[in-house]
């Protein structure tokens, strides 16, 4: 029987802690077969479980040009992600995926990409950057726009420093105000009017924006006075899920199964869906 | 079609017969469909009130384990189910019968969900004609009637205390059947369609293509804040439904290091439901809970599947504690502007 419920088993190679409460894992897979017939597109998700507490989904952080690992970043919230959290080098864990749709990285081809994230909402846009990163030839100016709440939250510092070092790159960081320490040197201001500052140019360009539903809501107006199209404004819905097969009817907008038909939207496509997401 | 008859007599002894085969018979009660053990129990009363929860639960139990696991320190295993027996289930009414068409479609579209469709392929359905009708009744308003053999593999009509007639409706049916054939004998039209014809269905409560269509347009409406605020979201509605099909995946451990993975089953009128780790909940009222259950039934899943999610069968209406009746409801918005 073809179970589609049944996870491949994976060994945590290694943690990363990215911030206080938000850590990073890279994921092995523990059979050799497995790892071959694997593949996945970035913006892709999967369900992660620690067995006896349960899954999880979160969106896979790393990109399909290093197969080497898989990783994902999380928050720890829930039942699933505080056990996620107990877990150790060499512990094993289950995965299920990739699901639903991407980023359209092979349509980008040629154009200028501009990268909009906020908190944890780099760990999907992550995927594209270090995606097109790898093949940086194929692509025109990029530009990067992260922003948290304090310095402390913060996300993938090392590679933040590394991108801001690129010459091909152009990274702005910036914290909300009152979240500087005394060394930053980086921009203040909530990421919406930092992006207005930087002003990308909306000239052959496609932006992806990830973060929480606040700053996607101030930063959509600042993006169409930049002149970007809304067919070219492209995010992901972070909609519960649990089965992430079409099936299990939670992550549903309206007749779209989010798990299915996204979690990759156009701002195009976001506009004509019921506001419930 | 091919068209029998069978005595209660034979009826019973085919019973008795799946039984001796090692099958698992099912049989409607007052409250459930439950397994028999001789056809003693056998009790086919199409008079009878639809059973308090829907049989959907011989194809898509309300626990269905999809894998054990062993830990064992940084190791785990996994290991498969097995599949369930071969079962019969009897007196199916044809509002019960045809979810199971329904809900094929949502674990077949796309990725299949294998542990639906065995137990699908190892179930035989005898429905049976429905004399039954109250108040919460509305198959007729959801392209069905008491009479429809849609999800049967055998329809049965009863057409007095000592004989039914039996169709044949699908292939899987007639196989079943083929080693019994002496206890059939050669159908009788002329009565069949005399009991046929005394049956009174429910009266039809509302057009399904005018309330989609009033759905179509109408997201944002606050139609369904009165039911919102008597609902107490307790899930009933979803749980005694033939068509709810949304389930949660949960982890048990059983036993040190030992345990489960479980497809349970799940309501959309729940707040946890929607509830997203940040605290944000896209429908963060009972009123927009209730919508998506209307919406999902009469609506989103045509759009989808291209079947109404919904039989008729009025059980929600019936178990509802506040008395929200969703036929009710459903036949206001045929009316709404």
């Amino acid at each position: 029987m073809n179970n589609i419920y049944k996870p491949y088993l994976m060994e945590i190679k290694e943690i990363i802690d990215e911030t206080s409460d938000t850590r990073t894992l890279r994921l092995q897979f523990r059979s050799e077969e497995d790892k071959k017939k694997f593949s996945f597109k970035a913006g892709q998700f999967a369900e992660y479980s620690v067995f006896g507490e349960g899954e999880c989904t979160f969106c896979i952080a790393s990109p399909p040009t290093r197969m080497d690992f898989i990783e994902c970043s999380f928050k720890q919230v829930g039942k699933v992600t505080n056990a996620l959290r107990r877990l150790n080098v060499g512990d094993t864990i289950g995965f299920r995926g990739p699901y639903g749709n991407w980023f359209p990285v092979e349509e980008m081809k040629g154009k200028n990409i501009v990268f909009i994230a906020g908190g944890i909402g780099l760990a999907p846009v992550r995927s594209v950057i270090l995606n097109v990163l790898d093949r940086r030839t194929e692509f025109g100016d990029i530009t990067i726009v992260y922003g948290a709440r304090t310095v402390q939250d913060l996300v993938y510092k090392r590679e933040l420093n590394k991108w801001q070092e690129r010459k091909d790159v152009k990274t702005v960081v910036t914290v909300d105000p009152g979240g500087e320490t005394s060394d930053w040197k980086g921009e203040i201001g909530f990421v919406p009017t930092i992006v207005e500052k930087t002003a990308p140019s909306s000239k052959n360009a496609v932006a992806i924006i990830c973060g929480p539903p606040i700053m996607i809501k101030f930063t959509l107006p600042v993006m169409m006075k930049l002149g970007f199209e809304e067919k070219n404004i492209i995010t992901t819905l972070e909609n519960r899920m649990k089965c992430g097969l079409g099936k299990c009817g939670r992550c549903n907008i309206g007749n779209i199964y989010v798990c299915k038909d996204g979690p990759v939207f156009t701002y195009f496509q976001l506009k004509v869906l019921p506001q419930e997401y | 079609m091919e068209e029998l008859m069978i005595s209660s007599e034979n009826l019973a002894k085919l019973v008795d017969s799946f039984l001796k085969e090692g099958m698992d018979v099912f049989v409607p009660d007052s409250n459930r469909f439950g397994k028999i053990n001789s056809s003693d129990k056998l009790v086919l009363d199409p008079s009878m009130k639809p059973t308090d929860i829907s049989a959907k639960g011989v194809v898509f139990p309300k626990v269905d384990p999809i894998f054990h696991y062993k830990k064992d320190k940084e190791k785990v295993e996994i290991f498969e189910t097995e599949p369930g027996n071969k079962q019969i289930v009897f007196g199916l009414k044809p509002c019960d019968a045809a979810s199971f068409k329904v809900i094929e479609k949502v674990f077949n579209w796309d990725y299949k969900d294998e542990f639906f469709n065995r137990r699908m392929q190892n179930t035989i359905i005898f429905g049976l004609a429905c004399t039954y009708s109250d108040e919460y009744c509305f198959c007729t308003s959801c392209g069905l009637s008491p009479v429809s053999y849609e999800g049967s593999d055998l329809f049965l009509v009863r057409l007095s205390e000592k004989e039914y007639s039996v169709m044949v409706v699908t292939e899987k049916g007639k196989e079943v059947i083929s080693k019994y054939k002496d206890l059939f004998s050669s159908a009788n039209a002329q009565k069949k369609t005399e009991v046929i014809n005394s049956i009174k269905a429910p009266e039809k409560k509302f057009d399904s293509k005018k309330v989609k269509d009033w759905l179509d347009k109408n997201f944002e409406t606050d139609f369904f804040n009165p039911t919102g605020e008597i609902c107490l979201g307790c899930g009933q509605c979803a749980f005694v439904c033939p068509t709810c099909h949304c389930f949660d995946i949960v982890d048990e451990d059983y036993e040190y290091g030992k345990g489960r993975r479980m497809k349970n089953w799940d309501a959309c009128q729940f707040y946890h439901f929607t509830l997203h780790a940040s605290g944000h909940n896209p429908r963060d009222n009972q009123a927009k809970r209730y919508r998506q259950r209307v919406s999902h039934k009469f609506k989103y899943y045509i759009d989808r599947f291209g079947a109404i999610l919904c039989t008729g069968c009025g059980r929600c209406s019936r178990g509802c504690p506040v008395g929200i009746d969703i036929g009710g409801i459903v036949s206001q918005i045929e009316n709404l502007k």
